[in-house]
């Protein structure tokens, strides 16, 4: 088998195949079997400072008919706060204990002070790496892009400060100028960017006339708008990238290798189809680099990025010429 | 005693209730003002720990307060009290001038009348239901300064009544914990007739009442006089008795323990964990609060003293929170501040609380939240780092919930941090017994119409059950449950 270890998360990995952060990382019995499968990393599932709130609706909700005393309920999203980080650190050590597997921590939060003070429990909790989840959702007309831009730089540079394992960001491609605010966060000091968030997605059933969920999970042609940053990303600033979304076989996972990642992170193909996704992509990338001769990834790692290849085949946005000659 | 709707009636047709009001006339009765209780001044009351802010209604007072009451024949305002109070009979006693009926009136449902008279929030329950308040739109009957008013004469006056007792059944039962809702089933236990014994942990009896609720709001003495009520009534309270740890419950059964109210309380103070909330100088309203209410750390004389900040922040907005930050201007701060995250609108301390905590010099800094806090070489706090808020959208509460302001933090020098950000279950009893059905946060599960948990001789009440109560809930828990618990044991023993 060819050595497909990798450096992601600023650490060293076995594999290039990372497990996302999903709810199948949020329970120590399912992360072990990611670990045994051969995952290279392992990212726990987010603290959503977002649910936290949502429970405590629910809590207000339960206690209203009890006329609890509204000073009980005045602070209560603090015990919420306490008790999903008591969990989560608990989850740390009780994997850490059981795998040498690189477990990375993974924080979605709305505001930097929280950022700050979940980071440090989590380090002190044993975490190898830290990955924040970040997003804004840009609907708020009230803020500029540059307010949202800087809400990343501050709270990135809070938990820098904070930590000293490395901490990488996970991002969504909402920004007006993505190569822009990808050369401000390399330069921040985090030790990689994995792109995308996947987003919860409204679809609309058009039978009863009503907003419903849309599938939460990938498809296998999802992997072209992060590859596609991927190869653009890659060559123009020094900083590990990692990709996820509609990563299911080992192929789309070379392709991404090819295009300049260190890593990529599944979750949509383990629901699919359990652990052993890993170790079967595991194999894939080895029996690929075996049939090329590669003996490393470095040796091909990037070599179809933009940097190294021509820049119109990765920056064309629009598809004249493409389809001024097709005929039906 | 039935505050049923037939009783209530034959009560208010009663000849002398009848008479009463004929004396005058509805429309000059609303056309009075509501009575003001006269206050301590701000300035004097600043400089002692332990007397009263306010001072009492005058007899006087007293009386013309009570005309405004219109006796209504739908009594609205008894719906609004959890202990049923028989509301316009006390009030029309009151009137009449028979001042001691009107305090054997309250003892008729309530253990503990001078305590509630004064710390209950009438505001919100009785009087948010009174005639006046609802259909009048006008300030309610006074109806907490009367009950205080009765309760105080009668002390005061050296008749006070002992309500009466049924025969001993002799059934052995216990209520674990001292504070209001224990005090409350046990009063009115022991009106059944059974032989009730109340277990405290502490040395003092009185649970919250006492080593909660400040003396310049809920002087010690007077839960006193209601405790020395109960035991004359038979009551017996048993002192630094951890029900758990000093005997369990199966040894308390050997004793003859048939049934068991729980009422431990929610003594887990909480904190925020946020940076450096563990250096020197930084405490738990509760610590805070019971070493100077049970522990006379403001007097010098005694060995288990409390700093006494210069510059003091209390970090909350409940009635707690007013509490601490006024005692601590009792002990000596030069500032003594409120850091609280949601506007004053949303502060869930009393209006009168707030009322009194501003004419006393405190500080109220609204819309700001500890984020950390920093200490000198010593370790002792020195500094508190705020950050502003915003308010947002209304949560599941009602109230609009508090959202970050990014950036907006600075430093507040302090020499001592009060935190005062709620209590949690207190957590011995829910783990010492394991077949207990406890909710996620420590509470014991009840059903709601009886008081009754999992275990069928275990009832519970209070905040163990509601996480948060308020003295008067507190209270009608305990007497629900004591209701419950009587018919429980009634069945049982007639099924043996």
């Amino acid at each position: 088998m060819a050595n497909i270890s990798t450096r992601f998360f600023g650490l060293d990995l076995k594999s290039p195949v990372i497990a996302a952060s999903s709810s199948m990382t949020g329970h120590a019995e399912q992360v072990i079997k990611l670990a045994e499968a051969g995952a290279g990393a392992i990212v726990l599932k987010s603290i959503f400072e977002e649910e936290i709130f949502h429970e405590l609706q629910e809590e207000l909700s339960l206690r209203t008919p009890l006329n609890s005393d509204p000073e009980y309920l005045d602070y209560f999203d603090y015990v919420i706060k306490e008790e999903t980080i008591r969990k989560y650190l608990h989850l740390i050590s009780e994997v850490k204990a059981k795998t040498a597997v690189p477990i990375v921590a993974s924080i979605n939060c709305v505001s930097s002070s929280d950022w700050t003070l979940f980071a440090r429990k989590i380090e002190e909790a044993g975490a190898d790496a830290l990955e924040l989840n970040m997003f804004i959702a840009p609907s708020d007309i009230s803020k500029t892009s540059e307010n949202n831009e800087q809400f990343y730089l501050e709270t990135i540079e809070r938990v820098l400060q904070a930590v000293r394992i490395p901490v990488t960001i996970k991002i969504s491609h909402y920004f007006s100028n993505l190569s822009a605010i990808v050369k401000k966060l390399s330069g921040t000091g985090i030790a990689g960017i994995t792109i995308f968030n996947r987003f919860y997605s409204p679809d609309i059933d058009i039978h009863s006339e009503t907003i419903v969920v849309a599938d939460v999970l990938s498809t296998s042609h999802d992997y072209l708008l992060p590859l596609k940053w991927t190869g653009i990303l890659s060559g123009q600033m020094k900083i590990d990238l990692s990709a996820t979304s509609g990563i299911h076989t080992a192929e789309t996972a070379v392709k991404f290798l090819l295009s300049g990642a260190s890593a990529v992170q599944i979750a949509s193909v383990i629901y699919h189809e359990g652990p052993s996704a890993i170790t079967r992509m595991n194999q894939g990338i080895s029996d690929w680099m075996d049939q090329k001769g590669y003996k490393s990834i470095s040796e091909f790692q990037g070599s179809l990025s933009q940097a190294a290849t021509s820049a119109q085949a990765w920056e064309r946005t629009q598809f004249m010429k493409y389809f001024g000659e097709k005929t039906y | 005693m039935s505050t049923n709707k037939e009783y209530l009636q034959i009560e208010r047709e009663k000849e002398w209730r009848v008479e009463l009001r004929k004396t005058i006339a509805n429309k000059e009765r609303t056309a009075k003002e509501r009575v003001r209780m006269p206050e301590m001044d701000p300035q004097e009351r600043i400089k002692y720990q332990d007397r009263e802010v306010n001072i009492g209604l005058s007899a006087d007072q007293a009386q013309g307060e009570a005309t405004r009451c219109l006796d209504c024949a739908n009594p609205t305002c008894i719906e609004g009290c959890p202990v049923s109070i028989n509301i316009p009979k006390f009030v029309k006693y009151i009137e009449a001038g028979k001042f001691l009926d009107a305090a054997k009136t309250l003892k008729e449902t309530s253990a503990l009348p001078a305590v509630c008279g004064r710390v209950c929030p009438q505001e919100k329950q009785c009087e948010a239901t009174c005639f006046y308040t609802q259909k009048m739109k006008k300030d309610p009957v006074a109806i907490g300064h009367l009950e205080r008013f009765a309760a105080d004469y009668e002390r005061e006056s050296g008749f006070m009544s002992v309500p009466e007792v049924a025969p001993a059944n002799g059934i052995k039962i216990a209520a674990i914990g001292s504070g209001p809702a224990s005090l409350s089933f046990a009063g009115d236990m022991i009106k059944l007739g059974y032989d009730v014994t109340v277990f405290e942990a502490l040395h003092e009896i009185g649970g919250v009442l006492k080593y909660g609720i400040p003396e310049f709001r809920l002087p010690n003495k007077i839960v006193d006089v209601e405790l020395d009520n109960l035991q004359k009534m038979g009551v017996k309270f048993v002192r630094n008795f951890i029900v758990g740890k000093t005997a369990s419950f199966d040894d308390l059964k050997e004793e003859g323990f048939e049934a068991f109210f729980v009422a431990s309380g929610a003594g887990l103070p909480r904190f925020m964990n946020i940076p450096g909330e563990n250096y020197n100088g930084i405490l738990s309203s509760n610590e805070y609060l019971t070493r100077v209410n049970l522990m006379n750390a403001a007097k010098d004389e005694f060995d288990t003293p409390v700093i006494k900040g210069k510059t003091v922040a209390v970090i909350g907005g409940g009635n707690t929170a007013m509490d601490s930050v006024r005692t601590a201007k009792r002990l000596g701060a030069e500032r003594a501040i409120i850091i609280y995250r949601r506007s004053r609108a949303e502060m869930p301390a009393r209006v009168e609380e707030v009322h009194h905590a501003e004419e006393e010099g405190i500080e109220f800094l609204n819309l700001a939240n500890p984020v950390e806090y920093f200490a000198d070489e010593k370790g002792k706090v020195n500094r508190v780092r705020v950050q502003r808020m915003g308010l947002g959208e209304p949560d599941a509460s009602g109230r609009r919930r508090p959202i970050v302001l990014e950036g907006s933090e600075y430093d507040i020098p302090v020499d001592l941090v009060v935190v005062a950000v709620g209590v949690s279950p207190n957590p011995l009893i829910p783990s010492e017994v394991k077949e207990l059905k406890v909710s996620k946060w420590g509470t014991i599960e009840v059903t709601e119409e009886t008081m009754q948990s999992s275990i069928p001789e275990m009832f519970a009440g209070g905040d163990i059950v509601r996480g948060g109560a308020t003295v008067i809930l507190a209270m009608g828990d305990g007497r629900k449950a004591a209701a419950n618990m009587d018919e429980y044991l009634q069945n049982k023993h007639k099924a043996n």
